[in-house]
């Protein structure tokens, strides 16, 4: 039995988006395949050997995130999609990415609305990218932030000279809430005392834990952690 | 188009647009469904998709049969025809083959939906999500390859799928059949051991204490009363082992030996009850394809009637041959209404009684078995005869065909006859081999020649 991993995936996808459309006439699919959509749509006035694109992204016109380009090429017997874009990292999206999009996109359906709480965003990020790789600090930053604040003083947190994020933190007082903190300053914290809450984690999610998190950022977070400039330091 | 088919139309539409992007995989060989649904499992990245995307399907058909099922289940049970309802794994290994071999004595069979009972089980346990993936796409698609059967439009419906499952009894009833099943349970287990237990958990605490295979043996008092691959230890010992590998696999907890087989034991006798409230509300007989859980329904009910002894003896070894049967030529056993004349064959000196007798089947299976050699050899005898008819008037006619003359054919019946008379008489013997040679030709396309064909292929 020899399996055609993109078609299969496709065609998989495309059925459950197809039933979820009769679930719900509004449902919404995921950008990569609004693209595909997009591009399909123009390609009947294309020539044989023709290249048509489409385009979609989630967000507002200021705050474009997950921006998907789909090129394809009309062919005598049939059309052949070219390229897969994720616009935003300038790559092309392997087939194995394309899959955790699928797979997120459908574990993120399983939730009401469009948003979702950190820990779920960190749940469905783990179920699908391989190696338990994400982690919510939530009720543990005020840990997190005492472990930043020794290992400071320890001189164990190596930034470069005149960081002002260091300055930053110091100026802090103690009883402010972890909302109030910058985002910068959340990652820096959050990354730096990751190990100490869980060893296989490389990725902390240091969004307060009562704020809800859009679900087009949580592919975001995947596709940075995947294709992005980060990603180089996560290879399996 | 039949109220029920429309409901299996519906049915097989949810399959498509579940499993309708992998079904091009499915091969045309007997084991292709088994072996997609291990190859899907196996299939990088793609099986966690598919385990994905599929998650509601349970809910779907956990909606589709509260809808159905009061309709699917009044209908079959109104439709005056023999019924078998099956019990054992999900699907029969190959749905096909089992089908064939039943509907060859019987009208419709009745089984079980493998996906809501698929997905009851995946509630209630632990159950490994690959190894669930390759049982979901093996039983799906092992009734997929009988679609055409199942929507067939014949008056009697030749296979029905129903919700069947102990889990969907209504409580109280649900209550009386585990009731019953720990009564037959603590009775068996009583009697086989030796013990005057009244409960069930004495009962398995009691087999608990067995923690190794060759001491569990050696308390059985009474060998009479088990089925046949226990009567032997090397037999008992190897099924004892599967059965516990199988409980590992789907993460259930294993404690002693004894234990184990206690939980088997009484998991048969709750079969049992399950399988006897479902045949009652179809008015239906019950088939299995293993021996072991027809040994436990048998036991339970002293033995079954001759309809669904003869249904589950066809099930056997020595009946594979039946397989070879195309499909399509059990609706054309229907449609020509010769199922009966089937019947009358394959009930040739079986009775209810000899039936209930037969604890294992053996007598029954021998005695299908010579009728059907005695059946084929009768068509076989007849085919010959109107064949030696035939060869007896082409020597008539070969004066006419080869000679063209009249001399010699006419034939000697009084002084006077005339040339018309000849010509009668020639043309007589030509719509007579007309017929005779229809008849050689219906014969040989009816549908015990395709048995002889098939049982000859093996």
């Amino acid at each position: 039995m020899e399996f055609n991993y993109f078609n299969d995936a496709m065609k998989i996808y495309l059925d459950y988006i197809s039933r979820q459309f009769k679930k719900n006439p509004g449902y919404m699919p995921h950008p990569l395949i609004r693209a595909l959509t997009n591009a399909m749509q123009g390609i009947e006035a294309a020539k044989d050997g023709e290249n048509v694109s489409g385009i979609s992204f989630e967000g507002t016109e200021n705050n474009i995130y997950e921006p998907y380009m789909v090129i394809v090429q009309k062919k005598k017997d049939g059309i052949e999609i070219k390229e897969i874009l994720n616009v935003k990292v300038e790559k092309q999206i392997p087939i194995d990415v394309m899959i955790m999009i699928f797979r997120l996109q459908i574990h993120l359906d399983k939730i009401n609305g469009g948003t979702v709480s950190p820990q779920q965003s960190v749940d469905a990020l783990n179920e699908v990218i391989p190696g338990n790789k994400f982690y919510a600090l939530g009720d543990k930053w005020k840990e997190a932030r005492d472990k930043f604040a020794k290992l400071l003083n320890e001189g164990k947190i190596h930034l470069p000279p005149n960081d002002p994020k260091i300055e930053e933190f110091k100026q802090i007082d103690n009883n402010t809430p972890w909302e109030n903190y910058p985002n910068r300053l959340r990652a820096l914290i959050g990354g730096s005392t990751l190990k100490y809450f869980d060893k296989k984690a490389k990725i902390a999610i240091t969004t307060p834990k009562n704020v809800r998190v859009e679900k087009y950022k949580v592919f975001d977070i995947a596709i940075e952690f995947l294709l992005g400039k980060i990603s180089k330091h996560f290879k399996p | 188009m039949k109220e029920i088919n429309k409901i299996y139309e519906h049915y097989f539409d949810i399959i498509d647009s579940y499993f309708g992007s992998i079904k091009n995989y499915l091969e045309d060989d007997k084991y292709s469904h088994i072996d997609l649904g291990m190859n899907i499992a196996n299939y990088p990245l793609v099986s966690d998709l598919i385990l994905d995307a599929i998650d509601d399907l349970g809910t779907e058909i956990m909606q589709f049969w509260p809808e159905n099922s009061k309709t699917v289940l009044s209908l079959v049970k109104e439709q005056d025809s023999l019924k078998c309802v099956y019990s054992g794994d999900i699907t029969p290994v190959i749905l096909e083959d089992f089908v064939k071999k039943s509907l060859l004595y019987i009208d419709t069979v009745i089984i079980p939906d493998p996906i809501l009972n698929l997905t009851i089980l995946q509630s209630q346990i632990a159950l490994d999500k690959k190894y669930y993936l390759s049982k979901l796409v093996r039983h799906v698609f092992n009734v997929w390859k009988l679609k055409d059967l199942a929507l067939a439009d014949i008056e009697k419906n030749a296979l029905v799928i129903l919700p069947i499952n102990f889990n969907i009894v209504n409580e109280d009833d649900k209550n009386k059949l585990l009731l019953d099943a720990y009564k037959r349970f603590i009775n068996y287990a009583n009697d086989v051991f030796g013990q005057k237990f009244d409960n069930e958990s004495d009962s398995l605490i009691f087999l608990g204490k067995y923690n190794d295979a060759k001491k569990l043996y050696s308390g059985i008092k009474q060998f009479n009363l088990l089925p046949n691959i226990f009567k032997k230890f090397d037999t008992f010992e190897e099924f004892l082992m599967h059965w516990i590998d199988e409980k590992r696999h789907f993460q259930l907890e294993t404690k002693t030996v004894g234990w184990d087989f206690g939980e088997y034991l009484l998991s048969q006798f709750i079969r049992v009850q399950e399988h006897k409230f479902f045949c009652e509300k179809v008015s239906g007989e019950p088939i299995y394809d293993y021996d072991l859980p027809y040994f436990f329904f048998s036991y339970e009910m002293g033995g079954l009637d001759m309809d669904a002894s003869i249904a589950i003896a066809l099930q056997k070894e020595k009946f594979k041959w039946i397989a070879n049967v195309p499909l399509p030529a059990l609706k054309i056993l229907r449609e020509e209404n010769k199922l009966e004349y089937m019947r009358s064959i394959l009930r040739k000196g079986i009775t209810d009684l000899k039936a209930k007798r037969d604890e294992d089947l053996l007598r029954t299976s021998e005695q299908l078995e010579k009728n059907l050699k005695e059946a084929f050899e009768e068509q076989e005898e007849e085919i010959a005869s109107l064949e030696r008819e035939v060869a007896v008037i082409t020597k008539k006619e070969i004066p006419i065909q080869t000679a063209g003359s009249m001399v010699g054919f006419i034939p000697v019946i009084g002084n006077y006859i005339s040339i018309p008379f000849a010509f009668r008489s020639i043309l007589d013997l030509l719509n007579q081999r007309k017929e005779i040679t229809q008849k050689i030709e219906d014969k040989k396309t009816d549908f015990i020649n395709l048995l002889i064909k098939s049982y000859k292929e093996e």
